[in-house]
């Protein structure tokens, strides 16, 4: 898990917020923040070119006609963000990649191993593997909420876990 | 009878709806009513605190903006409640900008589901939520 305060992080200049089901893939240098619960968010760069991007999926795998058009689906989002970084010029080979959020227990004792979020974790730890591209970094799992922050030219990430502020009593 | 909405305690799991919108509380309840989900309502903030505070439910689904108590506030005031701190609460709004998303999850709840409602991906919600509460 790549976690850095927020002072250290360098701010390139332009920023974009990741709704669920869309994707930023970009040559130019951007700021890249989403927030995750069950969802997962796949960070991919080329280290080389600097060219790099994130997609923010909503469940693992879509197979109705119409889930195939759709990056709220992993199975689609991720294919999808490496395609828009190739054509970018970005090389698959070298791409690596970060996986922030799938939350999936309230409990902590009772993991959720069919939850959607562990479910999430799973499809893109699947899809990247497929596609020989590694994990350097991942923060999953857990009952709370993430901010994520991603510089897509370095592929600085900085992942925050939101805690709830304490009730009054 | 769908298997699933049973808590693994074998009883049918109740999910509380807060929702200042009747046709929300309609149309959400009747998802939930298919999937054989045990279905109580509120219509706004301070009214979902009583329920959730009386009833226990195993999950509840919260609006954000409702008159008297807004969802935010009654998130935070169900989390103080020594029983309901391990009740999966899910935002269900159309409020998606980052800072309102952000104060959602500072609140204390667990997950997001926007409107307009997608039937799958709302059900996954729900029953992946099921599953992991006490």
């Amino acid at each position: 898990m790549t976690s850095q305060p927020a002072k250290n992080i360098q701010d390139p200049g332009r920023k974009e917020y990741l709704h669920g089901g869309q994707i930023v893939a970009t040559k130019e240098p951007t700021q890249i923040t989403s927030i995750l619960g069950s969802c997962i968010a796949v960070c991919l760069w080329d280290p080389r070119l600097g060219i790099g991007g994130m997609n923010h999926y909503l469940l693992p795998f879509g197979h109705r006609h119409e889930d195939l058009k759709s990056a709220r689906y992993g199975n689609v989002a991720i294919p999808m963000l490496i395609e828009q970084l190739v054509d970018l010029g970005a090389n698959v080979k070298r791409l690596q990649a970060k996986v922030f959020g799938g939350a999936s227990s309230i409990n902590p004792g009772k993991p959720g191993v069919h939850h959607v979020g562990a479910r999430n974790a799973e499809a893109a730890q699947e899809l990247l593997l497929e596609r020989r591209i590694p994990i350097v970094s991942h923060d999953t799992g857990g009952a709370n909420g993430r901010k994520v922050i991603f510089h897509t030219n370095t592929g600085e990430a900085w992942v925050r876990l939101i805690q709830a502020n304490k009730p009054e009593k | 009878m769908n298997e699933s909405a049973n808590t693994d305690k074998g009883h049918r799991a109740t999910v509380l709806v807060v929702d200042d919108s009747k046709t929300i509380l309609v149309a959400v309840g009747q998802i939930l009513q298919q999937e054989n989900y045990k279905v109580l309502t509120a219509s706004n903030g301070e009214e979902g605190v009583e329920k959730a505070e009386a009833e226990h439910p195993d999950l509840i689904l919260m609006d954000i903006e409702m008159p008297i108590m807004n969802g935010y506030q009654a998130v935070q005031t169900i989390r103080a409640s020594e029983q309901l701190q391990e009740t999966p609460i899910i935002m269900i709004t159309t409020r998606n900008a980052l800072e309102d998303v952000e104060k959602g999850y500072m609140s204390g709840c667990n997950d997001y589901v926007f409107k307009p409602v997608n039937t799958h991906e709302f059900l996954e919600k729900v029953r992946s939520w099921l599953e992991t509460a006490e």
